[in-house]
């Protein structure tokens, strides 16, 4: 008898946590699961789904999404969204390769981010080439635009939660100007004139611009691609000739390039965020703009005070 | 003495693989050249009509910036008109957003930072219409005066279906080349383009997708087909 007694608070206990896994299961169900292939649109897509909807990573954190090769995992990981949000402007084109080879082209809505975002040429390319940059997440203005067409789109997919989406894009927005109005207090009272830049690569162009600083030269012809020992030299009496006092160089990829024109030119050299390597996280975007801007307003100070 | 005899000897085929080699080069070349044009490795030039400027080919420097920055606002313009007018009764005129609601939202370029110096502090006005049907609707941001060399001025033309003459809502950003302007009589296409208005057209990531995959990937069968398997899970809520 006693047994018995002991075993029916067991047997409800049972009951109710197998309902509770089931209530859970069928909340799940109803989660839309986001993938994304960068850093930036994970901070993005998450602060603008909140506990809405889960947000799920195609490549591991640690991986570089610079000519990425793609691994088993992620064809796993690809078959678990419903939504993919994507670059698609030429920074993650292995994402297409992960689609295919997944088969899930059928069957995975894409969202293009940057379809509404006006595009700008990569900055201090030779006389007349126009070149798209496609580093439109290490922005502002550009990253809030990609931010209204995810939140647009996730709504138009998740009706029921349309409304919440763009009034957590709305606010995320509002957090992203906000850091150009702190970037605005730090550089406060500094003399822009002497200010002359040139940056490594062209992924710091539509910051650059939005700021109103212009890129005198941009040290690699193309992403990810060494210039020869004549662009480099060419380069280096460029940045002589325009009396350029700053080089912005990425954070995550140290390249010895950078030294030698510091060398040969004198330049002072600051680092800057491509927002693409470490954790996951809903803060990255917004913690790691908030290190460029800093730095941008640290390299616009020295040379104010005459320090580059 | 003797004399080396040297003989040419021609494979019985020669001719044949000549003409096999140069068909073979001709096949690579012309494969290589329709593999280049079906990927849509053109260029970012679209066909503009000549009231028409592109923002990317065209627009350098601070006008570049200042274009980009009104793109994004013409979505936060809509946003912030309905925050204003939460509560204005149906009977009561409801208001644009004006340059003081554009500071308290850190808007840009509105927005008076240091950004707004560099990009040559363009002075904005805003002209509301006062009545229903008045400069044909439309509600307009004027930005001119700015210091930067050969900048030139901004207009934001909102047109509104309900005050009439407009089918649609719309929102058009122009661009004149003279630094100096005043607030055009007309928010009317064929007025400001006869002022020296040029509507500014920007290359946006859409087209940009299209020219990389050689197609609209928005209505490509596939993502419809997609589409059409989420709207079944998530769409009818």
């Amino acid at each position: 008898m006693l047994s018995r007694i002991r075993t029916v608070p067991k047997t409800l206990a049972l009951a109710c946590l197998a309902a509770l896994a089931l209530g859970s299961q069928a909340a799940h169900a109803a989660r839309l699961k986001v993938g994304i292939t960068l850093h930036p649109y994970y901070s993005f897509v998450a602060n603008i789904v909140g506990d809405r909807a889960d947000v799920i990573p195609l490549i591991d954190a640690d991986a570089n999404p610079h000519g990425y090769a793609p691994q088993s995992a992620d064809m796993i990981r690809i078959m678990s969204m419903d939504v993919l949000v994507v670059n698609g402007i030429g920074h993650d084109t292995w994402a297409f390769e992960i689609l295919d080879a997944a088969g899930m082209r059928k069957k995975l809505v894409l969202i293009y981010a940057n379809d509404g975002v006006s595009l700008i040429p990569v900055a201090g390319a030779p006389a007349g080439e126009k070149v798209v940059n496609p580093h439109t997440f290490i922005s502002t203005t550009a990253a809030i635009q990609q931010v209204y067409t995810i939140a647009r789109r996730l709504g138009e997919i998740d009706k029921a939660n349309a409304t919440f989406y763009r009034d957590n894009a709305r606010k995320y927005a509002l957090n992203i100007r906000k850091l150009r109005a702190e970037f605005d207090t730090r550089i406060a009272g500094a003399d822009l004139s002497k200010f002359r830049c040139a940056t490594m690569h062209s992924g710091y162009d539509y910051i650059l611009q939005e700021l109103g600083l212009q890129v005198t030269a941009v040290i690699e012809p193309r992403h990810g691609v060494e210039p020869t020992a004549r662009q480099l030299a060419e380069t280096i009496d460029r940045i002589k000739a325009a009396k350029v006092n700053v080089l912005f160089a990425e954070k995550y990829f140290a390249s010895k390039l950078s030294d030698t024109i510091r060398q040969a030119t004198g330049v002072r050299m600051y680092s800057i965020s491509h927002i693409s390597s470490g954790k996951y996280t809903p803060e990255k975007f917004i913690d790691e703009m908030r290190e460029n801007l800093t730095t941008l307003a640290t390299a616009i100070n020295d040379t104010a005070r005459g320090g580059a | 003495m003797t004399t080396a005899a040297i003989q040419q000897v021609r494979p019985a085929g020669a001719r044949y693989e000549g003409i096999a080699l140069g068909l073979a080069t001709i096949l690579v070349a012309g494969l290589l050249w329709l593999y280049v044009r079906e990927l849509g490795q053109g260029d970012t030039r679209e066909p503009l009509y000549d009231w028409q400027v592109s923002a990317f080919n065209a627009l350098t420097g601070a006008d570049q910036a200042i274009y980009n920055a009104l793109f994004t606002a013409k979505d936060d313009v809509p946003y912030l008109y309905e925050d204003i007018n939460m509560f204005t009764p149906d009977n009561a005129k409801f208001r644009w957003p004006s340059l003081e609601d554009f500071q308290d939202a850190l808007l840009p370029p509105f927005y008076r930072d240091k950004s707004w110096e560099q990009n040559g502090s363009l002075q904005w006005t805003l002209y509301e219409p006062l009545a229903e049907g008045e400069m044909q609707g439309s509600t307009m941001y004027l930005g001119t005066d700015g210091r930067q060399p050969q900048q030139g001025s901004f207009l934001l033309v909102i047109g509104h279906v309900h005050a009439g003459f407009r089918n649609t809502n719309s929102m058009v950003i122009w661009w004149n080349k003279k630094n100096h302007v005043v607030m055009p009589q007309s928010g009317f296409r064929d007025g400001l383009i006869l002022q020296g208005w040029r509507e500014v057209v920007p290359y946006s990531g859409a087209q940009e997708v299209k020219r990389i995959f050689g197609k609209d990937t928005s209505k490509a069968e596939d993502q419809e087909q997609a589409e059409q398997a989420i709207n079944g899970l998530f769409g009818d809520k």
